[in-house]
């Protein structure tokens, strides 16, 4: 930056010259696939199109008429987050649960750790298929394990209460990279806070609650957003498995947006779900991001 | 006194252990049990996948159930046409990934907080939103629907803002001083990348090749939007197309699962060791 100094400068702009080459492809993907994209959702969301012909302005009628006249749109905005929740807190317990018990001295943690990991890498589409011959009425594993202690037979994807939580019984089943991710946490935990709250005579739970939890508080906010994001976009169990069903009660957004866009053609429509979605996405984060202040606890306190 | 309470700690800690051990067990149980059953119903006929009890062990492990399922899925096909999405989309990701990571992590230019604060925006930006209107673009701007293309070329955009931050992270974590010899010893930053920053690397630009590998092998439905014809099917796709065609021949249909399983199966194994590595920085970099 120093006129005097021109050798230098010449070596700074072949410095950048050098950075704008090696991000030509990122500069792409972030214009073209991310935020033109992203601005045309809007944009097409206030015209009416139908794959062929001329757009016709439409103003905000898309939007009215997802709120008020379309007869699938509200109940597929309490499926997506119900769902979303009940997998987002399954995965979240169950994950944490799993990295504390792992984290104590027991024999095979590495083997345990690839275990529960394995779900994780297996395709998708194969696991819901696997899922519904288990949750299968009469013959499949689970009904089969209920009839052993004496429940009586679940329609676990054919009825509409309880299509959901066994979705998300799944999506639980598939959070082995939250266990590997907790894991690491809790092994950064630094030993000299155990130490000292043991000396102070704190039992394991205050352990827990005092030392354990604040100094994982980071990485716990990090899956909360990521799998937030990542469940709240469900559509592979419907499109795999329940296709919206029985009735309407798998009908994800994603689902909806995904039927009306490809199978109705109605793309414009289609993108004013899709920029609904958005919205609620980012009002998620933003409430995640507010309370996140009172929570999470950083090492060095302000200096972050 | 003391000595005694120090005792007793120790005890109580070996029955917490004992206790956490079990339940690890029982845990795992779990999480094996859903595979292991649709393994051994792989193997069965359906006249015993029909029994009631089921059994948990097949009578006579019938292998022969392989052959006849690939006879009707050509999960050969299907496997190539995955590999053709899947190899070039890892390799161009983890290339650009690895490039845009460099540049942030070291390089000084102009524009450099606007770019990366687009960059790790995106992250939070759910790709089905701008599903739509990147169709349109391949559809109606391209006339590439049907083909590999639209799966493939976004991948060697950056390969995602994740991947980017991640390489970012790890290379900011190695010491500087390496590359300032280098560039006494007269290396451009070109050099610098290739001969001392990629060597570095490594593991985590396995990690995010295996990340890349996970998201596109449970893409499902950009798949199913951009592939029509039965030639260019994914396994993704092909099993869902199989399972429809036969609705209730369970067995048959299990073989088919268990065949997309192995793959994925097969590669764990491979790379399990950097997976976990690099979930574990995945995790602590942020």
């Amino acid at each position: 930056m120093d006129n005097r100094k021109p050798a230098k400068n010449k070596l700074l702009r072949r410095e950048s010259r050098t950075a704008y080459l090696l991000l030509i492809p990122a500069i792409i993907g972030l214009v073209f696939i991310t935020y033109i994209p992203l601005c045309a959702v809007l944009g097409l969301s206030l015209f009416k199109w139908e794959g062929v012909g001329p757009m016709t302005w439409n103003g905000l009628n898309n939007y009215v008429r997802l709120f008020t006249r379309d007869p699938y749109f509200i109940d597929s905005i309490k499926v997506t987050v119900l769902y979303a929740l009940l997998s987002v807190a399954g995965c979240m317990v169950w994950s944490l649960s799993i990295a504390l018990l792992l984290n104590r001295k027991i024999p095979a943690r590495g083997f345990f750790r690839a275990v529960f990991y394995l779900p994780y890498v297996l395709p998708a589409m194969a696991v819901y298929i696997g899922w519904n011959w288990l949750y299968e009425a009469n013959y499949g594993l689970f009904n089969y394990l209920l009839s052993r202690i004496g429940v009586t037979k679940i329609m676990f994807l054919g009825s509409t209460q309880a299509v959901i939580p066994s979705l998300a019984v799944i999506a639980v089943w598939l959070s082995g990279n939250l266990i590997v991710i907790f894991l690491a946490g809790l092994q950064n935990v630094p030993r000299v806070y155990h130490e000292a709250a043991e000396i102070d005579g704190a039992n394991s739970w205050q352990r827990f609650w005092h030392v354990t939890m604040p100094s994982m508080s980071p990485i716990i906010f990090y899956n909360l957003l990521m799998s937030l994001i990542t469940n709240m976009q469900v559509v592979t169990p419907a499109l795999a498995l329940t296709n919206g069903g029985p009735g309407n009660a798998s009908c994800f957004m994603s689902y909806l947006m995904y039927i009306y866009a490809f199978r109705n053609s109605k793309f414009s429509y289609a993108c004013a779900i899709a920029f609904v979605f958005f919205l609620l996405i980012a009002i998620f984060t933003v409430i995640l991001f507010l309370t996140s202040k009172s929570w999470i606890f950083y090492e060095g306190g302000d200096e972050r | 006194m003391k000595k005694n309470t120090l005792k007793s700690q120790k005890r109580q800690e070996k029955t917490a252990n004992t206790l956490s051990f079990i339940a690890v067990i029982v845990l795992a149980a779990f999480v094996l049990l859903p595979i292991w059953w649709i393994f051994r119903s792989s193997l069965m006929n359906n006249a015993e996948l029909f029994a009631w009890p089921p059994s948990f062990f097949p009578k006579r492990w019938l292998f022969s159930n392989y052959t006849k399922t690939l006879a009707l899925f050509p999960f050969w096909k299907y496997f190539k046409n995955t590999m053709i999405i899947i190899v070039p989309s890892v390799i161009g990701g983890t290339v650009t990934a690895t490039m845009a990571g460099y540049a942030f992590a070291r390089l000084r230019f102009k524009g450099k907080k606007l770019l990366f604060s687009l960059c790790v925006g995106s992250m939070l930006l759910p790709t089905m939103v701008t599903l739509i209107p990147l169709y349109i673009m391949w559809s109606k701007g391209l006339h590439l629907v049907d083909t590999f293309w639209p799966l493939i070329l976004p991948y060697f955009c950056g390969g995602g803002a994740f991947n980017i931050f991640l390489i970012r992270q790890f290379i900011r974590s190695i010491p500087r001083e390496l590359d300032e010899a280098a560039t006494i010893d007269g290396a451009g930053h070109i050099r610098i990348l290739t001969s001392i920053i990629v060597p570095a690397i490594k593991p985590a630009m396995i990690v995010v090749a295996l990340l890349l590998f996970i998201g596109i092998w449970n893409d499902l439905l950009q798949q199913i939007i951009y592939i029509n014809s039965s030639e260019n099917f994914t396994i993704a796709i092909g099993l869902s197309q199989f399972k429809g065609s036969l609705k209730s021949d369970w067995s048959a249909i299990m073989c088919a699962t268990c065949l997309s399983f192995l793959p994925g199966i097969i590669f764990y194994l491979i790379g399990q060791r950097y997976f976990v590595e690099g979930i574990v920085l995945t995790g602590m970099k942020n």
